[in-house]
Parts: structure tokens; C-alpha cells; sequence
């Protein structure tokens, strides 16, 4: 890997030039909400900010998109697959989380039986991750699961601001490819740039969660399930703004004679997600539906796929849940049962 | 107020009149307070009071029929709204839950204060209430903030139902009081006064940002529908992809539904994640109902909602 | 499966059988003749059947990997699919993806004799597999099926009963809720049918479909009868969308049921936390 730096000053000519070439994405505010969403120029994103608040899961996994169009000609049917992708595409301005929370939805979608519409998205989008002010905003915890704010890994280039410059790590092919559309402006550094040019350490707080899973699994009859899911009001935020959670419905628009099939997000934590035709419902009420989205986070998602945690620590369920639902807390509760409760 | 709460719910508690409080607890950080269920004597001293807590409680109330034992509640005058909606529209009885009136000087809008002050939520260890001010702790600091600039749109036109027995009370409940500046319509009139293709286009923008996430209708102390319209699936009268034509349609089915029952506790406008300015909507609908029929939602205890009476003489032949 | 696995193929209704008041069989046919070749499936599995405009829903696949050409599905008009399904007559079109999921344990039962235990529309996908073994007679043992619906006309397959009945390697034991005019066979739940049948454990597997509370106590009566938890098998159901693991919608643990399933041994589910729960 190589590192270089950028003038701060010179982002935004470096992001143009990106721009000409590629669609370029980046977190831009729009009716004060920040989201990774297509620009024209870098003038339209936001440089300083902690992070989004929809996830750049959306990029690849978006709040709705349509599979495929049907129509029909007398009897026949024929369906159109939809592409998912016009050109090739960078995103700016991704932090580590989000960077990790892809490597997770990776075992969903990219792994036995292929999503293709993911698929084709991630292939032809490249990172540049952005490193996390430090210190952080003070909810997120993600170095908690293992994840450090400061890192490149899964990204293609990372900036990380040391005052005046970035250091931009070029870590993946992709990444030099973005690197050389603008090379004059990013020169390599002196041995005594390369000695004091560090990121500033980051101070989090960081529990210890090597028991987690065990202890949650222990947990599954506990009445704790029932009190914590009191304040829940079943809406769908903590899921669609988590950049983890992967659930969603495929819903036909239109008519018998031609219409779409789309896929939308989707959240276990609504009423009828689990709910059959016959009336029966496997997760009946929110203490099986919280229940369920935690167990997913520490235990079945971990599981199935052999991954870590299926949580990034980002902290966007806790800052928005309108309930009040601390993630952070449910861990240290979870932590601190001692065994199954009667 | 805090130290008579506790001693009130803990005597609730221990004489078995309740097995529930759902009252406000301290978040994980100091800005964020955070709904908080009490079900035991020791849980007590996590209740807190102050200008921060901003939801409206009264939807709980509705849960709390289907736990065990009788639940209490703490309701600031604007919340009794709700809970003289609920008894109206007979959802909850009266003696099914013993409610709490909090004296509230105003609450703090968190989005608003970050604007004034330039500093993010997170960075706020405190809001102390200092009459027509707020002293706001940020680190080692202090700053004041001056009451009007800072507060929730629904507190510069608090308004409490006109007579309504609480079990206890904190303080005396009476509408808290501040010179708005404008009328609490301004808002509306100001898009009725667009052309019919700009106001669409204000509405279009934002109903496209919407992401369906229906924390605007979980929340909504009115939207306690067994079977929401919109989860129906035979007929089906929405897809549940959150395209602009089927969130027009939410949103707009959703404001009809609550013509002469919206209460204007803007809790809608604050959950939702996408900042929807949904108070414009709803004002919009209390507007109508004011004036075609002189009536708000709320205040009045033996008022009848205008949509839910009929007339045998009524001139309107659609019915 | 299609590389795009949310793409269905087209098929062509070739035959509607009804088989009681809400429940018929559709005969399909792929439109692409060389699909209708290379499509292969196993006993047990499923696939998602689309009504296009209206929507999609997993339904097991009732026909025998053994006949070649076309596909059977038994459905029952519940809800919004399956009712626009059911509005479809010969000619009319389908989209079929699958198949999905795992499949009946064929070749663990080689040898076995097999027991088969069905209630109501818990029939078709017991049927594939039953007839898959008739089909390779040499390699499975002895056959018994026992099989009960509300009344007489909920019966499914009444064609195929009668000839199980008259097929000397097959032992068939029907049973029904409430009789009527044309009944004379016996009359009472499966559980406690199955109880006075009594079928011995050894050397046997056990097959069973059928509503939530048929199976629980079907399974509690096998256990006393002594049969082993490995060997009572079982087709779950839960509500599905995508079919292929990914939406998240029917997990029981850490396993999905339209992935890793929907067979299941109840010695597998007694180790997934909260599957017998309901
Ligand atoms: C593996 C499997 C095999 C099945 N095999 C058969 C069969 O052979 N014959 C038969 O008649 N039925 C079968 N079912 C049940 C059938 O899938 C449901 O009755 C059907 O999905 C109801 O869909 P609907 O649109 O009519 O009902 P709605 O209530 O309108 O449901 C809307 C959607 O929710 C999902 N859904 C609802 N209920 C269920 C459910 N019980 N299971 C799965 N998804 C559900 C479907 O995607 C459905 O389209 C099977 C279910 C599973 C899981
Ligand atoms: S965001 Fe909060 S209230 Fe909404 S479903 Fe999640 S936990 Fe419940
Ligand atoms: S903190 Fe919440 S939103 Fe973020 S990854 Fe974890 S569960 Fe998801
Ligand atoms: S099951 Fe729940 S927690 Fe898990 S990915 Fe789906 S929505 Fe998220
Ligand atoms: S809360 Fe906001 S984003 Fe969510 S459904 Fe309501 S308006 Fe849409
Ligand atoms: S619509 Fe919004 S403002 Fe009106 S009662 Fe419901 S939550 Fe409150
Ligand atoms: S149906 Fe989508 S995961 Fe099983």
C-alpha cells in the first residue's frame, strides 16, 4: 500500500476530475438530512459531518429498486431484468463502519446463490473512505466490534485529515486508477512528512464482547425480552437506518397486463413481517420481534455465516429511535445477566 | 418536581394501584431522554423531569391495556390532549389509567438548539430551564438561550384540554405562555398562498424524501388501528415500495384519517428520521377542521369530533 | 435456477385439476423446450409461483422428479397469490423460480420402510416424495400413508387415494374430522388415528405435513410409539419472500427455512432455539 497526501484545498479539483469520468457519489445534505447520493460537482458534499444518517448500504442495496419489468402480449409474458447500473461509480466520503458493514451484507448477498443486482453495484463502485474526525461523535462505539475508525481496510483509497493535507492511502488497484486521474496532485511524502503526519489516536468508549454471543444466546426464554420491549413502537427506523440489516420484500406495481417487480427494505421489527396468510405469526409481538433483531446482530447472523458481530457500532438505530432503544445499553445489560433467569 | 414524581410513583408502586409507570429516564448520554417503564421500587430514581423530554407518552397508554395490571402515566398538559382524544374516541377508559400531570414550562426543539447554538446534541451535558430562558451546559460552559428561539413549534402555542381531573399533579398545569410572533397557521398560509403547481411541488419534494419507515404513524397516538389501511393486503390500497406515488398516498390518507382528531403534539414531525416538515400537513388539517367546523381536537372533553356525529337533516346528500 | 435468481421462467398451465373447494392442482409446462429438459428438482423442494401484477408465493412442488415434462402445484386460495393463481385457467401464463430449498432425505431413507402422515393440504409435498419412491420401488421398503382432512371433500388426490388403496405395496389408512352421507371410512384427528394404527419404529422413517397442531401432537404420539427424533422428518412453513436467503423473513435460529429447509429432522429443530416454540 502507498502512501500519499492532498492538499485539502485540492479535494474538490481531485473530486471533479473523478466527476468527469464516473458517477460520483458523496454525503450531501438535503433538507438538513445527510445521505450518499449521486452529484454533479463536489460542491454539492458535505466534508465535515460524522455520517450519514441513511447508511451507503442504500447505494448498493437501495430503499427500493425495481428486478424486473413484465409485460404482457395476449398470453405470453415477457420480462425484462432491470440493470442495475448505468456507469461505473465512486462513492466519497465513507466512513470505516460503513466500509465493514458491506464485508457483512457481502456474506448475504455475494455468497451462495449471487445477488446480481448487488453484485454488479459493488464490482463497479469504488471507496474512498474518509477517515473519522477524532475524536468521534460520542455515540458511536464501533471499536468496540473490532472496527477501527482510522483503518482502509475495504476501502479502495483512504483519506485521513491531519490538519492542513489528507494521507491518502492507496490500497487497491481501483484506488490508483482514482489516484492517477489527478497524479500532480498527490505527491508522496518526506521521511519527516511520513514521521509526523499521524492520524490522532482514537479515544472510544469499548466494552468487552468476547461474551456476547454466548450470553445473549443464554438469554432467548429471559423475561428481559418483554420489559426492554416496552418503549418500542414497531416503526422501521433502527432497521432502515442500520447499515447491517439486509431485510426486504418484493412487491409487484402496476397491473396484470405490465408493471414492475420491485425489492424494498423491509424490517423484522414490524407487525406483519413474519405474519402468514393462515393468521399465525411466528414473532407475535415485540418481544419476539426485538428479540429477534438483536439475536440476528450478536447470534444467528455470526452463526450462519461465521462472521463477527453483525453490528458496526455506527450508532444510528440508538441516535434516532424514537423509543429510545440504546443498543449500547441492551449489550451491557446482556452482558451483565449472570445465567438464565427463572 | 423530580423528588415528589418519585415519591408518588413509588407509593403507586408499592400499594399495587399500578404495575407499569411509563414516565422519562435518562438516556445513555445527558441529552437524551429516553422513555422509561418502571415496574419495581428501585427503578424509581430513573425517572427524571425537565425540558427535554419531548415525547408524548399518552401512546404507551394503549399497550399498557394489554399488560397486566394498570399502568400510569406522565402526561404534560399537551400530551392530555391524547388522553382526552383516547377516552373520546373510546380507546382507553378513564379509570384504566392513573395519569400524572407535569406543570411543563416548554421543551427544548434539539434540532433547532443545534442550529442556534452551532453545536451538535451530543455535546450538551445539560438544559436547565431558567425561566424565559434555557441554560444549556456544553463542556466546562454555560450558555443561555433565550426560550422563544429554541422551543418545539407545538410549545409557542401550548394549549391544554379545559378541564380535566389528572390523578396527581407536579406543579399547576396551566398552558405555558410566550409570545409567538406570528399565528400558529403562518405556516400554512404561507404555502396556501403558493399556486396550486408550487405547493405540489413542495409537497412532491418532500413526500420523494420519505422513506416509509411509518414511524410518523407508529408513534401518532391516534394510529392505533388493530389493521392499519396501509398493512392491508385484500384490497390492497398501497404498495409497500416507497415511491413518490404511494407515499403520496400515504401521507395523504394518513392526514385525512386524523381530519378532527390530530392534536398538533407534532410528534409525526419530530420522529421522523427524514425531517419531513409533517407539522405544515397536519396544521394544514387543523386548520380546515377549525374553520369548517369550529372545533379542536383535544380540549374539550364532551365536544363531539365533527367526523364522527351526523345530523338526520344533514344537506349533504353523500352519506 | 435462473443466474438471476430473482428472475422467474415462464410456464404454461396445461391442465387445472380441483381438488376440493379452494384447493386445486396446476399442471405446468415450461415455454422453454429446452428448460423443460434441463430442469431437475429434488422431492421436497419449492418454488416461488407469480402471478405477475399481483405478486409471488412458495409452493412445493407436488409432481415427481421421476415424470418428465411438466410440474404439478396443489394450492390453496388463502390470500392475495394464491386466489390470483387460482383465477388462471389452461393456457394461462406463470412464473416459476426454483426450485429452492433442500429436499426430503432420499437417499439417507435408502432401505427404509417409510411412513408417511398427512393432514389436509399437508399432502402434496408428502406426494412428491411418495411417488418418487414408488417409482424407484427397489430401493425404499415397506409404505404406509396415513392421511386425514376436515371432511370427506377436503380430501385432496382423490383419484391417486384410490389407487394407493387398491396398490398392494401400499398401506393407506384415511381418516376424517367429520363425516357425512357418502363416508363409511373412519372418522377422528389424525394424532389419535394414528395412535391406533400404531406403526412399529424399526427400520422406519417418518414423514409428516400437515397444520401446526397436527404435527405437534403427531409428533408427540411417534415419540412414545418410540420412533427417534432423527427419524421423524417434517416440511416447515414459515412466510417467505425472496426464497433464497436473503430477505430475512423466515429464519428459525440461525437457519432459513426456504435455504436450509424447509425439511427438517425434529432431532435438527430440538437445537434451534425457538423452533418448536409455536
Ligand atoms: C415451503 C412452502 C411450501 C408451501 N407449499 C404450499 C403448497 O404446496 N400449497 C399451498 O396451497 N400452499 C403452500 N404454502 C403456503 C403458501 O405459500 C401460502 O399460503 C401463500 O404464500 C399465501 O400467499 P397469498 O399471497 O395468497 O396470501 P397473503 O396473505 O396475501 O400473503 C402475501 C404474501 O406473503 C407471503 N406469505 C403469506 N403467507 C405465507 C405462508 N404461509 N408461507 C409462505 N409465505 C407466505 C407470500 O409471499 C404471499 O404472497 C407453502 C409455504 C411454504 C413456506
Ligand atoms: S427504531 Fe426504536 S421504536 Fe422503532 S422499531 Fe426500532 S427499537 Fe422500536
Ligand atoms: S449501531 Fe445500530 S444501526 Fe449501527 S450497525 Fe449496530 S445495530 Fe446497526
Ligand atoms: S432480521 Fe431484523 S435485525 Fe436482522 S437484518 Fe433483518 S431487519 Fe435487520
Ligand atoms: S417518519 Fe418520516 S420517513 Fe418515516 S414514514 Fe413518516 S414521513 Fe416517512
Ligand atoms: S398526526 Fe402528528 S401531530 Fe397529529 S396527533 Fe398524530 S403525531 Fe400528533
Ligand atoms: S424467504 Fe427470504 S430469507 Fe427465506
Amino acid at each position: 500500500m502507498e502512501r500519499k497526501k492532498l492538499q485539502k484545498s485540492d479535494l474538490s479539483r481531485w473530486l471533479d476530475r473523478i466527476a468527469q469520468e464516473h458517477e460520483l457519489i458523496g454525503p450531501s445534505e438535503d433538507d438538513g438530512v445527510i445521505r450518499f447520493q449521486p452529484v454533479e460537482s463536489s460542491a454539492e458534499i458535505a466534508v465535515e459531518f460524522a455520517n450519514s444518517l441513511i447508511p451507503p448500504k442504500s447505494l448498493f442495496f437501495p430503499a427500493v429498486e425495481s428486478l424486473f419489468s413484465f409485460h404482457k402480449r395476449g398470453k405470453d409474458i415477457e420480462l425484462e431484468a432491470t440493470e442495475p447500473l448505468d456507469r461505473d461509480r465512486v462513492v466519497f466520503g465513507i466512513r470505516n463502519c460503513d466500509v465493514q458493514s458491506l464485508s457483512l451484507l457481502d456474506y448475504v448477498f455475494g455468497q451462495d446463490l449471487e445477488d446480481v443486482y448487488y453484485q454488479e453495484r459493488r464490482a463497479r463502485t469504488a471507496l474512498i473512505a474518509l477517515a473519522c474526525p477524532t475524536p468521534p461523535r460520542s455515540s458511536c462505539f464501533c471499536t468496540t466490534f473490532g472496527i477501527d475508525p482510522l483503518s482502509s481496510d475495504g476501502s479502495d483509497v483512504l483519506l485521513t485529515d491531519v490538519g492542513d493535507v489528507y494521507l491518502v492511502d492507496v490500497v487497491t488497484e481501483k484506488g490508483e486508477g482514482l489516484v492517477s486521474l489527478a497524479e500532480d496532485l498527490f505527491p508522496g511524502l518526506t521521511d519527516d512528512e511520513a514521521r509526523q503526519l499521524q492520524p490522532r489516536p482514537v479515544e472510544m468508549k469499548k466494552v468487552d464482547i468476547s461474551q456476547l454471543r454466548e450470553k445473549v444466546e443464554a438469554l432467548w426464554e429471559d423475561e428481559y425480552w418483554h420489559k426492554m420491549s416496552l418503549p418500542c413502537l414497531g416503526c422501521g427506523i433502527c432497521t432502515y437506518v442500520c447499515p447491517t440489516c439486509h431485510c426486504f420484500d418484493i412487491v409487484d406495481v402496476g397491473s396484470t397486463l405490465e408493471g414492475e417487480r420491485y425489492r424494498c427494505w423491509d424490517s423484522c421489527m414490524y407487525s406483519d413481517f413474519a405474519l402468514m396468510a393462515s393468521g399465525e405469526n411466528p414473532r407475535p409481538t415485540k418481544r419476539e420481534r426485538i428479540r429477534n433483531r438483536y439475536f440476528h446482530k450478536f447470534s444467528t447472523f455470526p452463526s450462519r455465516y461465521g462472521s463477527g458481530y453483525a453490528c458496526v457500532g455506527c450508532a444510528r438505530c440508538l441516535i434516532h429511535c424514537p423509543g429510545g432503544m440504546e443498543i449500547t445499553e441492551v449489550i451491557k445489560d446482556i452482558l451483565a445477566k449472570e445465567s438464565i433467569s427463572e | 418536581m423530580q423528588d415528589r414524581l418519585h415519591d408518588i410513583v413509588r407509593k403507586l408502586l408499592g400499594e399495587g394501584t399500578i404495575e407499569y409507570f411509563i414516565g422519562y429516564g435518562a438516556g445513555s448520554e445527558p441529552h437524551r431522554v429516553v422513555p422509561c417503564f418502571v415496574t419495581s421500587d428501585h427503578e424509581v430514581e430513573r425517572l427524571v423531569w425537565g425540558p427535554l423530554c419531548l415525547q408524548n407518552l399518552s401512546k404507551y397508554v394503549l399497550q399498557a391495556k394489554d399488560l397486566e395490571g394498570k399502568a400510569g402515566v406522565l402526561v404534560k398538559g399537551c400530551d392530555t390532549r391524547a388522553i382526552v382524544e383516547l377516552l373520546k374516541q373510546h380507546q382507553i377508559e378513564r379509570e384504566e389509567v392513573v395519569v400524572i400531570g407535569v406543570a411543563c414550562q416548554g421543551q427544548v426543539d434539539p434540532r433547532t438548539l443545534e442550529e442556534v447554538l452551532g453545536v451538535p446534541m451530543e455535546q450538551v451535558q445539560g438544559v436547565e430551564d431558567a425561566g424565559d430562558q434555557f441554560v444549556v451546559t456544553i463542556g466546562e460552559d454555560e450558555r443561555t438561550v433565550a426560550k422563544e428561539q429554541v422551543l418545539l413549534g407545538k410549545c409557542l402555542y401550548c394549549r391544554h384540554p379545559s378541564a380535566f381531573e389528572y390523578d396527581f399533579t407536579l406543579g399547576e398545569i396551566v398552558p405555558f405562555s410566550i409570545d409567538a410572533g406570528e399565528s400558529e397557521f403562518a405556516m400554512v398560509e404561507e404555502l396556501e398562498r403558493l399556486s396550486v403547481e408550487e405547493r405540489r411541488a413542495f409537497w412532491q419534494k418532500q413526500f420523494a424524501r420519505c422513506i416509509r419507515c411509518n414511524a410518523c404513524r407508529e408513534v401518532c397516538y391516534a394510529c392505533y388501528c388493530k389493521e392499519c389501511i396501509f398493512d392491508r393486503k385484500m384490497p390492497r390500497w398501497l404498495d409497500k415500495p416507497p415511491l413518490l406515488s404511494e407515499n403520496e398516498i400515504y401521507h395523504l390518507i394518513r392526514a385525512v384519517h386524523l381530519a378532527g382528531r390530530c392534536i398538533d403534539c407534532r410528534e409525526c414531525e419530530r420522529v421522523c428520521p427524514m425531517n419531513l416538515p409533517l407539522s405544515r400537513l397536519y396544521k394544514k388539517v387543523q386548520k380546515d377542521i377549525a374553520e369548517l367546523f369550529d372545533y379542536e381536537a383535544g380540549i374539550e372533553l364532551d365536544e363531539v369530533p365533527p367526523l364522527v356525529s351526523f345530523e338526520l337533516d344533514d344537506q349533504d346528500p353523500f352519506m | 435456477m435462473s443466474d438471476n435468481i430473482y428472475l422467474p421462467w415462464i410456464a404454461t398451465i396445461t391442465e387445472v385439476r380441483p381438488e376440493t373447494a379452494d384447493t386445486s392442482t396446476f399442471v405446468v409446462t415450461f415455454d422453454d423446450p429446452q428448460l423443460r429438459e434441463s430442469f431437475t428438482y429434488l422431492p421436497g423442494q419449492f418454488a416461488e409461483l407469480s402471478n405477475f401484477g399481483v405478486g409471488e408465493c412458495p409452493i412445493g412442488i407436488a409432481s415427481s422428479p421421476t415424470w418428465a415434462g411438466s410440474l404439478e402445484f396443489c394450492v390453496r386460495a388463502v390470500g392475495t397469490v394464491t386466489n390470483a393463481i387460482h383465477d388462471l385457467d389452461v393456457g394461462d401464463k406463470l412464473g416459476v423460480r426454483g426450485p429452492l430449498g433442500n429436499s426430503w432425505p432420499i437417499e439417507e431413507i435408502e432401505g427404509k420402510d417409510l411412513l408417511f402422515i398427512g393432514g389436509g393440504i399437508g399432502l402434496p409435498p408428502l406426494r412428491s416424495l411418495i411417488h418418487y419412491v414408488l417409482d424407484n420401488r427397489e430401493r425404499y421398503g415397506a409404505v404406509e400413508i396415513i392421511y386425514g382432512a376436515r371432511s370427506p371433500q377436503d380430501l385432496v388426490y382423490k383419484q391417486e387415494l384410490k389407487q394407493w388403496e387398491e396398490q398392494p405395496d401400499v398401506d393407506l389408512y384415511v381418516t376424517v374430522d367429520a363425516g357425512d352421507g357418502t363416508w363409511d371410512g373412519p372418522v377422528g384427528f389424525v394424532p389419535p388415528f394414528l395412535r391406533e394404527i400404531n406403526p412399529t419404529p424399526e427400520n422406519k422413517v417418518a414423514f409428516t405435513c400437515g397444520p401446526p397442531i397436527m404435527i405437534k401432537l403427531v409428533v408427540e404420539a411417534l415419540e412414545e410409539m418410540g420412533y427417534a427424533d432423527a427419524n421423524i422428518v417434517t416440511t416447515l412453513e414459515m412466510k417467505m419472500k425472496c426464497g433464497v436467503g436473503k430477505c430475512g423473513r423466515c429464519n428459525i435460529g440461525d437457519r432459513y427455512v426456504c435455504r436450509d429447509g424447509p425439511v427438517f429432522s425434529f432431532d435438527q429443530l430440538r437445537r434451534i432455539p425457538g423452533a418448536l416454540e409455536a
